[in-house]
């Protein structure tokens, strides 16, 4: 049963198509993400749901409930924004308490509240704190108490963590994944960030230009890319021109010097994907594809390789687990196994 | 941090000079036992303070341009504040035009200004009254109270006030509890701007005063205009003696910079 419903929902400002055919449906407790690159309509997606936009087309329900009628500020609806936006003349708990405010909740439940949710973000004891002296990571969780402590019926994140640093960033989402699996609150988030998404969603939500272009977990997603913007936007990708060719009574796709039995599907020429690091060396006598190493790039725990193979450029990512990697100027073989490999109609990459 | 060469230090200190120098002159000038202007002074006297207490329309108008400078700089904000509002949020037919509007008094001589309004009131028989100088002022001031208002309400973000409705501010909750607060900086700012310049402003309210409504400027232009005598520097003394103190409270309690440029940085 779908608790968030998105239905055909479309947005033109003049004759700028913003988002078009949006459908989705969110269930009850799920984490989603919007990914996609800025201007592919994700945030506007999101000011529709909070009611700062009104939709074009289609309508959005919430718990069965249309809420085209339903006036932002009464949504019932948390929202933590990139700039926080926190109340700057309030102190920490007064910016807590502004929601509970609103909704006339007494004095002394209010106060329990407060307490309870500057506990749960971490900041017991910064009640009196006015935003202007806390650090980033602290106002980030004072606007995500914010948000959480009307118990939101959704909650809706718009690159909350982008104002982050690497490091706290990191720990914020793990912070912000563990308290969204306690309350169990719907949320939905919007990011441009990849591994940002992929950590932390149920289902995550590729956008690009207004439209949707893939719904899935984020292992299907970088897995099994529904299109080439998926694939090149979740990750790396070498992508390789090759031809399906019958061959006797079968098929056989060929790339290069390399040969393998043909999946069904497109014929002629087609492009084959595989991701950086499903990519293993073999000697010069394996049946791979032909490369020379350009460049030797070591990143800590893992090296990554630029090749020059005879279908064009590669990347290769290996573990660094102590054993021997090819030195830059060495020929090699690039092997991969038939099921890491993805095949799309068409020769040009 | 860069310091300043032994050349710019010498540029600023003769500015400065020259900035404060007419301050100086006339507070000096004040303490005269002579009959007449005179520099340099000799001798010290209050005798033109004393002076002032015989001439009680000095007193009269000073309080005039008091109330007509405040409250026609509350009176511009009231207007100035919904204005700079709508113009720096919305997007809508006739935008450029009512903002050109409300700034064009700045670009109207004072002099035409105060003809026309002569004019005017005459027409509708207020002419000579408060409320009609208080009309007069709160056009004049307009546009100072709408120049930092519209920059506080542009550099305002927007997401404060949609997290504000989010969490279920409405209408005039949401006015009240968040955005007020966020533009006062450059509402008090406005307010002070205004004042300044209503209480300084002589070409235009000298068509429109009367006996009895006359503004400390104009009863000053227009005393000088009939004595020489140093009885107007020590108005002038008085006058300043007030603004310092008023800046030194202001300063304390609310930190000048905020007044002057708008700035919210210091914590409340």
């Amino acid at each position: 049963m779908a608790f968030l419903e998105l239905d055909h929902v479309s947005k033109r400002f003049g004759g700028h198509v913003a988002v078009e055919g949006f459908c989705l449906s969110v269930a009850k407790g799920e984490f989603i993400s919007f990914l996609g690159p800025s201007g592919c309509g994700k945030t506007t997606t999101l000011q529709m749901i909070a009611g700062f936009l009104d939709p074009s087309g289609g309508a959005i329900r919430l718990d069965g409930r249309d809420l085209a009628r339903v006036r932002p500020a009464r949504r019932g609806l948390g929202i933590v924004f990139q700039s926080y936006a926190l109340f700057p003349h309030l102190t920490a708990a007064e910016n807590i308490a502004f929601g509970l405010e609103m909704r006339g909740v007494p004095r002394a439940e209010r106060e329990a509240r407060v307490r309870d949710a500057l506990a749960m973000v971490g900041l017991a004891g910064y009640g009196e704190r006015h935003p202007r002296r806390m650090s980033g990571g602290q106002q980030q969780r004072v606007a995500l108490a914010r948000a959480l402590v009307i118990r939101p019926d959704v909650l809706l994140l718009d690159e909350p963590l982008s104002n982050l640093d690497a490091k706290l960033r990191e720990d914020m989402q793990i912070e912000l994944r563990q308290i969204q699996r306690n309350l169990g609150t719907t949320t939905v988030l919007v990011t441009h960030d990849q591994t940002e998404a992929m950590a932390l969603s149920d289902r995550i939500v590729v956008m690009s230009k207004g439209r949707i272009e893939q719904i899935g977990t984020p292992h299907e997603t970088y897995e099994r890319p529904a299109s080439a913007f998926v694939s090149h936007f979740l990750g790396k990708t070498n992508e390789f021109p090759a031809e399906v060719r019958p061959n006797g009574s079968g098929r056989v796709l060929v790339a290069g010097s390399c040969r393998w039995p043909a999946p069904a599907g497109p014929s002629g020429a087609v492009t084959i994907t595989v991701r950086p690091e499903k990519v293993a060396f073999a000697d010069g006598t394996a049946d791979g594809l032909a490369a020379r190493i350009a460049n030797r790039i070591f990143q800590g725990n893992h090296w990554l390789f630029q090749c020059e193979t005879e279908c064009g450029a590669a990347l290769v990512v290996r573990q660094n687990n102590g054993e021997r990697q090819p030195a830059e100027g060495e020929a090699v073989r690039l092997v991969w196994r038939a099921e890491d490999m993805g095949l799309r109609r068409g020769g040009e990459a | 941090m860069s310091r300043n060469g032994p050349l710019s230090l010498l540029f600023h200190a003769v500015f400065v000079v020259f900035m404060l120098a007419p301050i100086a002159v006339v507070c000096l000038v004040a303490f005269t036992p002579e009959g007449y202007l005179s520099l340099p002074v000799n001798g010290f006297s209050l005798r033109w303070f004393r002076a002032l207490a015989s001439y009680p329309e000095f007193i009269d108008a000073f309080w005039v341009s008091l109330w007509v400078g405040a409250a026609s700089s509350f009176i511009a904000l009231g207007f100035a504040i919904p204005a700079a509002l709508a113009v720096a949020r919305h997007q809508f037919p006739g935008r450029e035009a009512i903002s050109a509007l409300f700034l064009s008094p700045l670009m109207i001589p004072h002099v035409v200004l105060g003809v026309a309004f002569l004019r005017f009131f005459t027409q509708i028989g207020i002419s000579g009254t408060f409320p009609a100088l208080l009309v007069a002022h709160v056009i004049l001031v307009f546009p100072f109270a709408l120049r930092l208002t519209l920059a506080a309400a542009v550099g305002m973000d927007r997401s404060v006030e949609m997290a504000a409705v989010s969490l279920g501010a409405n209408g005039w909750t949401l006015f009240r509890r968040i955005t007020l607060p966020l533009i006062l900086p450059g509402v008090v700012s406005g307010w002070a701007l205004a004042f300044i310049q209503s209480f300084d402003e002589v070409t235009m309210t000298v068509f429109l005063a009367a006996p009895g409504v006359e503004t400390l400027p104009v009863r000053m232009f227009l005393y000088v205009q009939d004595n020489i005598d140093p009885l107007v520097t020590s108005v002038s003394a008085c006058v300043i003696a007030i603004t310092m103190i008023a800046l030194v409270l202001l300063d304390r309690f609310y930190g000048l910079d905020r007044v002057l440029a708008g700035h919210s940085d210091r914590s409340s």
